[in-house]
């Protein structure tokens, strides 16, 4: 049970300094995402405008995300083992994002006709729900018994 | 037959006796092993927003334009304020496992008080932007406003047309709803937590004072829930015009 | 044995009169319920997970009946819906998943790695509250009106159309499933930070790999299908669009999700059958397990690559057929690290001194019927053959073969083989190899047919078939199969139960095990051990050679007494 015996971690106290240092720089970093917003940037290359627009505030998030994480959550003092553990999660989301691999290369487009009613199934909660046709005339509907 | 180690004086070199569990050797174990476990948990919490934050990545890619028209109706200035508030709540939570660590027990509780309000203040301007999507019948359902140019002014009108899709804003304010709406529960959820605490330090309770680890835990889960809020500010408030 | 230094023996024989271990140490209903200890909570999962268990076998049972007549015998249509997902719900959430990492990695872990606990007591007994509760709504759900639409809820159906009590047992999973991050979470620590003084790594039990793996998948996969199913909740009560294709929402995104949830959720129960096959095959054949790091590591590799294969699930959805070629190849690579498992065991029984003991028949039945299961899987991970497969009773079989034929029948095998460390008492080893048996040509029965009748067209979850009254043949065969596989599964429960009352005492190691499990008493200590144990070899230390020579010799002075034996040294020659 005492096969790790790292110590390094323990009652690491970060000074008041450093905290509040990180605070100004995450506000001054939303404030900062905010004005970016407002202005129409040019695109670059074949990324048009509303790309970069869009990665800078997302690189942006991730920087304040980082400084939070290292910071605040004390990742950058911890132990290897809490590392890993951070890291993992965050690498397993990318592989969730995989499954847009799949919407990329195929065509996915809004399909008109869900909101009219087909026979037989009915979305819940429809009033007035029409009288279940009768079985049809190749009987895959009657039940047979013997 | 080599030598033993027996258990029950092996390690305590601390002082900490009352504070560690039967099943650990020593605090350092026990200190690390629950903050292992927080951050385990907290990968869970990632995977659990992160399906949300993938279902809003793929809608939003696919309809770029009503999505940005249904965005227009929030209102940043509210969401700048709230993201200021959290990340400040964010400070007051470590300067609280800071004091911790130095064992000031007042510091310490009025840290955790200041954080507490905090939330409640981000709970507060939710429940005001929250009313006036209700109020313009931006809620998903039956009653979900059908008419774009009275919900959205002129931002949804391109040449004289509406531009927006209403079933498509209605996916917009699904995923608003629903993805604040988990975090406005998780907010709830830290201020009863962030409360026991405070509950446990008022009474001197040794689980608490005798080792920060304990505030350091509320401390990591209230860091994340102000993480997820990082991301869902800038997605949902500061979406570029599409061009 | 040379693996460890441990004076129990030596501690106990001064002690002798009352032995106190953690079933006698407390009697009162409170104790258990509000107990910390992991054998204890290891041991109401196991009466709690047992109870589902048997719900789930009936609605089995009944499924099975109305098939014997290609026009249904007993239930309506609508009711058959209902049966087959109560089967499907209470099997899987409430009982393969949870089985094996909840009972035996419960019970096992802390004794495996020579701790005295897992790392968060409590939180675990609040596991077994959360599955409970999960649980409990899962049948209210049952009870009030049933759900129809398949355990794998798919949408547009589940969100817009069932009127079912669909929202009530996805609350029930949801909750069920946090109760499985939390298990997960308490393995993963306890296996990092817990290990006795010199159990590193590649000391560590293959079961104990295993459930390592099992916990990443727990809980880095849980999440993801619990705010899937929490979304249909919100759709069917909200009016949360989400997948709601009549406002722009994809419907096969709900599949994306819950396959990438229960694709891993598939290696979640199937791993931790590898983590007790391991154990048994090495135990019985009286050998280390060969190539132990490729065990080790193939473990992790499932783990790693079940969460890159959902989309073989999807491949007659409107999946993109580019995806669906990356998924097919992906499912393929699926094959090598299961294949480099079963040949390793079956490398470790070769020139083995292999003991036929009922655990190592579960565990020989589990390499047949899992081999089968895997090959029939690569039909379905082609996409090719997928598309003529697919919603027949060919997946039916082969998930089963897998899910059955996998999980519970080393469910079974390590029921057996750590019995008497669970409870202290011997069971009876002749009526138990039989009724090995008797599962192992019950399971044939019931499911090989259905590879035959889904391979010529039958579909899954129809509740008639008289389009093909051909097919009746192989559904009374199936039908057959599973009663004498329902045979097989209550006389364990009738043997193990009189085991508990007059069952002779099993002693500390009636197998004559290696591991740090078998060094402490049966049933152990509150406390696990009595003094930490430091270990100072890996677990797998038997010396074939050596017994193999011990047994000849005991065969030889033994010859006038037992002249049919041959060296099988059993739990009845140690008493």
């Amino acid at each position: 049970m005492a096969s790790n015996t790292s110590h390094s971690h323990e009652h690491h106290i970060v000074s008041t300094g450093t905290y509040f240092l990180t605070l100004i720089a995450l506000v001054v970093l939303m404030i900062l995402t905010v004005a970016i917003a407002g202005v129409n940037l040019p695109g670059i290359g074949p990324f048009s405008g509303t790309v970069v627009n869009q990665t800078i505030a997302l690189v942006i998030a991730i920087v304040k995300a980082m400084l939070v994480i290292t910071i605040f959550m004390g990742v950058k003092w911890s132990t290897t083992l809490t590392k890993i553990w951070v890291i993992s999660g965050f690498a397993c989301l990318t592989l969730l994002f995989g499954i847009m691999g799949d919407y990329v290369t195929r065509h996915y487009e809004y399909q008109p006709g869900w909101e009219k009613q087909t026979e037989g199934a009915l979305p819940r909660g429809t009033p007035n729900e029409p009288e279940i046709p009768p079985a049809n005339a190749n009987n895959l509907n009657v039940k047979i018994r013997h | 037959m080599a030598s033993i180690t027996n258990s029950t004086d092996h390690g305590h070199g601390h002082g900490h006796d009352s504070a560690l569990h039967h099943q650990f050797e020593n605090i350092s174990q026990q200190n690390e092993s629950y903050i292992v476990g927080m951050w385990v948990f907290l990968s869970t919490e990632v995977m659990f927003f992160g399906a949300l934050f993938f279902i809003y990545t793929l809608y939003r890619w696919n309809y770029q334009l009503d999505f940005y028209i249904a965005h227009e109706h929030l209102d940043v200035t509210k969401g700048a304020i709230n993201t200021t508030v959290l990340l400040f709540s964010s400070f007051t939570m470590v300067m609280a496992v800071q004091s911790a660590q130095l064992k000031r027990r007042m510091h310490v509780i009025s840290y955790l008080l200041v954080t507490m309000a905090c939330a409640f203040v981000f709970l507060g301007i939710k429940y005001f932007e929250y009313s006036s999507k209700i109020a313009d019948h931006l809620y998903p359902g039956a009653g979900f406003a059908t008419d774009g140019r009275a919900a959205f002014g002129e931002h949804a009108m391109e040449a004289g047309k509406l531009a927006v899709n209403m079933n498509h804003a209605q996916l917009f304010y699904g995923l608003y709803f629903g993805m604040t709406g988990l975090h406005a529960v998780h907010i709830i959820a830290g201020i009863l937590v962030i409360g026991a605490l405070i509950r446990l330090w008022v009474n001197e309770c040794k689980t608490v004072t005798l080792d920060y680890v304990a505030t350091e835990m509320v401390g990591l889960y209230w860091h994340f829930v102000d993480l997820v809020w990082i991301f869902l500010f800038p997605l949902f408030y500061l979406m570029p015009k599409p061009h | 044995m040379s693996s460890t230094v441990n004076p129990i023996g030596e501690q106990r024989s001064k002690t002798k009169t009352e032995e106190v271990n953690y079933l006698n140490i407390e009697n009162t209903i409170s104790s258990w319920l509000l107990t910390g200890d992991h054998k204890r909570i290891a041991l109401l999962y196991l009466v709690s997970t047992s109870f589902f268990f048997f719900l789930g076998s009936i609605a089995a049972g009944l499924i099975r009946y109305e098939l014997t007549s290609p026009a249904g015998v007993v239930l309506e249509s609508d009711t058959y819906n209902k049966v087959f997902t109560s089967h499907g719900v209470i099997m899987v959430f409430t009982f393969l998943v949870v089985a094996i990492p909840a009972i035996f990695g419960n019970f096992l872990i802390p004794l495996m790695i020579g701790a005295r606990d897992l790392a968060f007591p409590r939180l675990n007994l609040g596991s077994w509250y959360m599955y409970m509760t999960g649980g409990t709504l899962i049948l209210a759900g049952m009870i009030f009106g049933g759900v129809d639409t398949g355990w794998t809820f798919y949408t547009p159906y589940s969100s817009m159309y069932s009127n079912t009590q669909v929202s009530l047992v996805l609350v029930g999973i949801f909750i069920a499933g946090f109760s499985t991050i939390t298990t997960g979470i308490n393995f993963v620590v306890t296996i990092h930070k817990m290990r006795a003084p010199g159990m590193t790594w590649f000391r560590l039990p293959l079961f104990v790999w295993a459930m390592y793996a099992t916990s990443l998948m727990m809980i880095l996969a849980t999440p993801v299908v619990a705010i899937t199913l929490l979304l249909v909740v919100f759709e069917r009560t909200f009016k949360l669009p989400i997948f709601s294709p009549e406002l722009g929402g994809d419907p096969v995104l709900f599949q994306h999700l819950f396959w990438f949830y229960s694709h891993p959720a598939v290696y979640i129960m199937i791993l931790p059958a590898f983590a007790v096959i391991s154990e048994l095959i090495a135990n019985f054949s009286r050998k280390r397990v060969f190539g132990y790091h490729f065990v080790a590591f193939s473990s992790l590799a499932i783990a790693g690559l079940g969460f890159l294969v959902w989309g073989h699930h999807m491949f007659v959805t409107s999946q993109s057929m580019y995806e669906s070629i990356v998924f097919s190849l992906i499912s393929i690579l699926v094959a090598i690290p299961s294949a480099i498992k079963i040949f390793n065991w079956m490398a470790t029984m070769y020139k083995g001194n292999i003991r036929l003991q009922s655990p190592m028949i579960y565990a020989i039945a589990f390499l047949m019927i899992f081999t089968i299961g895997g090959l029939t899987g690569l039909f379905l991970g082609l996409a090719g053959t997928d598309i003529h497969l697919t919603a027949t009773y060919f997946v039916v079989a082969h998930f089963h073969y897998v899910m059955v034929g996998g999980t519970m029948l080393a469910y079974l095998g390590a029921l057996h083989f750590w019995w008497p460390k669970m409870t202290g008492r011997l069971y009876s080893e002749g009526i138990a190899k039989v009724n090995a048996v008797i599962v192992f040509i019950g399971f044939n029965l019931t499911f090989f047919p259905q590879f035959i009748v889904g391979w010529l067209g039958m579909p899954r979850r129809y509740h008639y078939y008289y389009f093909a009254p051909e097919f009746q043949a192989y559904h009374i065969m199936s039908t057959l199969g599973s009663s004498v596989l329902g045979l097989g599964l209550i006389i364990p429960a009738f043997y193990l139960t009189m085991s508990l009352f007059n069952g002779p005492k099993a002693g500390d190691n009636p197998w004559d095990a290696h591991g740090l499990e078998w060094e402490t008493t049966s049933p152990p200590p509150t406390t696990n051990f009595l003094v930490t144990p430091i270990v100072l070899d890996e677990v797998y230390d038997f010396d074939p050679e050596a017994e193999h020579a011990a047994d000849m010799k005991a065969l030889e002075d033994a010859q006038n007494e037992h002249p049919k034996r041959h060296g099988k040294a059993g739990p009845e020659d140690l008493n």
